[in-house]
C-alpha cells in the first residue's frame, strides 16, 4: 500500500492535478472568506466551512478521476493486477493520496482561522469541530467518487460521472426536506452526507456522525475492491 | 514452474480460451503462437491474475494463481502487449516503483535497479522522463519493470509490436539473454521471431491448442528432399513412386530441358538419400542436386490453422 500511495502522491505534483485541485479550492475559500467574514466583518468560521462544504461537489472528482480510470488509460493496471499487491492494498493507498491532498488543501484554510484569530475571536474548540467534519465529508466524497471511478476506463467520463452523482447526494439533501412522506424523509436524511455535516458546522463534536461518515468510507472502499475484482471475471 | 489445467474463458456468448492444458518446465523459453484473437492475450492475463478464468486452474511454482495470488504474483513479470508506463515519471522513479510492488527489500533496491538497467540498457537514461521516451525505449523500460524483482517467470506479450527493424533484433537478444535464467513465456505472430528465440511453441486458434511441440520435432515430422535428375519426367515419376521411403512426390515448374526437380516427402527418419542414390545409380539417371527443405515454422502454422479452419 506504501508503495502505491507514495505513487499516487507523486503522481499528483507532477501532474497538474493536485495544483489544480488546490488552485480552485484555495480561489473559492478566498472568495467566501473574502464575502462571508472579511466585508461582512464576521467571525463566525463555521458558517465559512458550511459553505466549503459544497465545494467537495465539483472538487472532489478532480482528484478521483484519474485514480483508477487512469490506470486503464495508461494500460498500467495489468501491471498493478499481476504485482504481489492486493486490490485493497491498491485501494485504500490510492483513497488515502488523495485524502492527503485533500487534507493539504483544508489545512491551508486555518490561515484564514488565524486571520480571525488575529482581528476577532475565534471559538478554536467549535472551529476545530468544524474542519474535522469538513474533512470527514471531503474524504467521504473521495470515497464516493473513487468508487465511481472504477467503473470508467475514461477520465473524462469519470469525473463527470462524479460530479453527477455528487450533485444526486445535494439533490437528495433537498429533496429530504421537500418530501412529506416522513419515512422517506427520514431515510434521505440518515444517508445524507450533508445533513451528517449539518452539526458540525454548530460546533457540535456528535461521535455517530463521525462514525457514520468512516462507515460510509469504509463501504465504498469496499464496494470500489468487489468492482476491480468483478472486472477481472467480465473483462474483455 | 508454469501449469494451466483445463483453463477456459468466457466473455459473454465468446469462448475465449477452451479447455486449455500445458506445463511449462523451469529454464524454457515457451512462445505462444496464434492469429489475433486466438487468446493469446487471455492466455497471458488470467496466468498473470488480470483475468479469472471461467474454469480450470492456473498455478506458478506451484501456487494457484486465484487462491494463492500473492505467492504467485510474486514469481511473475511481466510486459503486457502495450507496456504499462507512467509518462509523468522518470525511468528511476518508475523502477522504484515497480521493485516496492514486487516487494524488493528496499535496502537492496538502488542496486537492483541498477543492475535491471544495465542488462536492458538503460543506464545512460534513468534520469529521463518516460513520456519524452522513443518507442524502443519506451518497450526496453517496460521489460525492466519485468525484470524487477528477479521473477523467475518472465511474461511477454508481443514484445517486438511497433519496433522497427533494428529495435525488434535488439529487443530479441534481450529475450536470449534471459532464457536459462528465467523460465519465458512469449507471444508473437512473427513466426520468424518465435522460430529464433523459442525451445517449444503452443499454437491457440479459435481458443484451443492445436500444436503444442518442441520446435525440433514439429520441424521434424516430415521431411522433404529436393531433387534435380537428369531424366526425363515420365521415365522417372514411376521409379520414384516405387521408393519405399517416399510417400509422395511433386515435380515443380521451371527444370531445364532433359532434366527434372521434384519434391520427395519422406516419412520422418526413413533412409530416403540411400534408396534414391541406389536406384538411380542403377537407372543410370544422374542426380544432378539433392537438397533438404526445410519447413517454415510459417508453413506449420498455416498447416496446422489450415486444418482447423
Amino acid at each position: 500500500m506504501k508503495a502505491i500511495y507514495r505513487r499516487e502522491i507523486q503522481s499528483y505534483f507532477y501532474t497538474p492535478a493536485a495544483y489544480v485541485f488546490m488552485g480552485v479550492f484555495l480561489s473559492l475559500a478566498s472568495i467566501f472568506f473574502g464575502v462571508g467574514n472579511l466585508a461582512a466583518r464576521s467571525g463566525n468560521m463555521l458558517s465559512f466551512l458550511s459553505q466549503m462544504s459544497y465545494v467537495w461537489m465539483l472538487l472532489s472528482p478532480v482528484l478521483t478521476m484519474r485514480l483508477i480510470a487512469g490506470e486503464k488509460r495508461q494500460h498500467t493496471d495489468q501491471m498493478l493486477y499481476s504485482s504481489p499487491c492486493s486490490l485493497t492494498a491498491l485501494v485504500t493507498g490510492k483513497f488515502f493520496a488523495a485524502c492527503t491532498v485533500l487534507t493539504a488543501a483544508v489545512a491551508s484554510c486555518f490561515i484564514y482561522a488565524l486571520i480571525v484569530a488575529i482581528y476577532g475571536t475565534l471559538y478554536l474548540a467549535e472551529t476545530l469541530v468544524g474542519f474535522l467534519g469538513l474533512l470527514l465529508q471531503g474524504c467521504a466524497f473521495i470515497a464516493l467518487d473513487l468508487f465511481i471511478s472504477c467503473f470508467s476506463r475514461n477520465q473524462m467520463t469519470a469525473a463527470v460521472a462524479g460530479m453527477g452523482v455528487n450533485l444526486l447526494v445535494w439533490f437528495a439533501d433537498v429533496a429530504a426536506s421537500a418530501i412529506s412522506v416522513k419515512a422517506i424523509s427520514s431515510a434521505l436524511q440518515f444517508i445524507s452526507l450533508y445533513q451528517r455535516f449539518a452539526p458540525f458546522t454548530q460546533g457540535q463534536l456528535s461521535l455517530s456522525n463521525v462514525f457514520f461518515n468512516l462507515a460510509f468510507i469504509f463501504i465504498m472502499l469496499f464496494l470500489s475492491v468487489r468492482v476491480l475484482d468483478a472486472r477481472r471475471w467480465s473483462e474483455a | 514452474m508454469i501449469t494451466f489445467d483445463g483453463v477456459s474463458k468466457r466473455y459473454g456468448v465468446h469462448q475465449a480460451l477452451r479447455d486449455v492444458s500445458f506445463t511449462v518446465p523451469k529454464g524454457q523459453i515457451l512462445g505462444l503462437l496464434g492469429q489475433n484473437g486466438a487468446g493469446k492475450t487471455t492466455a497471458m492475463n488470467i496466468l498473470t491474475g488480470c483475468l479469472a478464468p471461467s474454469g480450470g486452474s492456473v498455478s506458478i511454482g506451484g501456487h494457484n494463481v486465484m487462491t494463492d495470488p500473492r505467492l504467485a504474483k510474486r514469481l511473475i513479470g511481466y510486459l503486457p502487449e502495450q507496456a504499462p508506463l507512467y509518462d509523468e515519471m522518470t525511468i528511476r522513479s518508475y523502477l522504484r516503483f515497480a521493485c516496492e510492488l514486487k516487494e524488493v527489500e528496499k535496502s537492496a533496491i538502488p542496486d537492483h535497479i541498477e543492475k535491471v538497467a544495465l542488462r536492458t540498457g538503460l543506464t545512460d537514461v534513468m534520469h529521463r522522463k518516460i513520456g519524452n521516451l522513443s518507442k524502443g525505449y519506451r518497450q526496453r523500460v517496460g521489460v525492466a519493470q519485468a525484470l524487477c524483482g528477479s521473477p523467475e517467470v518472465i511474461i511477454l506479450d508481443e514484445p517486438t509490436a511497433g519496433l522497427d527493424p533494428r529495435q525488434s533484433s535488439e529487443m530479441r537478444s534481450l529475450v536470449r539473454s534471459l532464457a536459462g535464467e528465467h523460465t519465458v513465456l512469449f507471444s508473437s505472430h512473427i513466426l520468424s521471431e518465435v522460430q529464433s528465440l523459442c525451445d517449444r511453441i503452443i499454437i491457440l486458434h479459435h481458443g484451443k491448442i492445436i500444436c503444442d511441440s518442441a520446435l525440433r520435432a514439429l520441424q521434424c515430422g516430415e521431411r522433404r528432399l529436393r531433387a534435380l535428375i537428369a531424366c526425363g519426367e515420365g521415365a522417372l515419376l514411376p521409379a520414384l513412386h516405387s521408393l519405399k521411403s517416399v510417400q509422395r512426390v511433386t515435380v515443380e515448374r521451371g527444370s531445364d530441358p532433359g532434366t527434372t526437380q521434384v519434391i520427395l516427402h519422406v516419412s520422418g527418419d526413413a533412409p530416403a538419400e540411400r534408396e534414391l542414390f541406389t536406384l538411380l545409380s542403377a537407372l543410370q539417371y544422374p542426380l544432378l542436386r539433392l537438397t533438404p527443405v526445410e519447413d517454415s515454422l510459417e508453413d506449420i502454422f498455416l498447416q496446422a490453422t489450415g486444418r482447423e479452419g
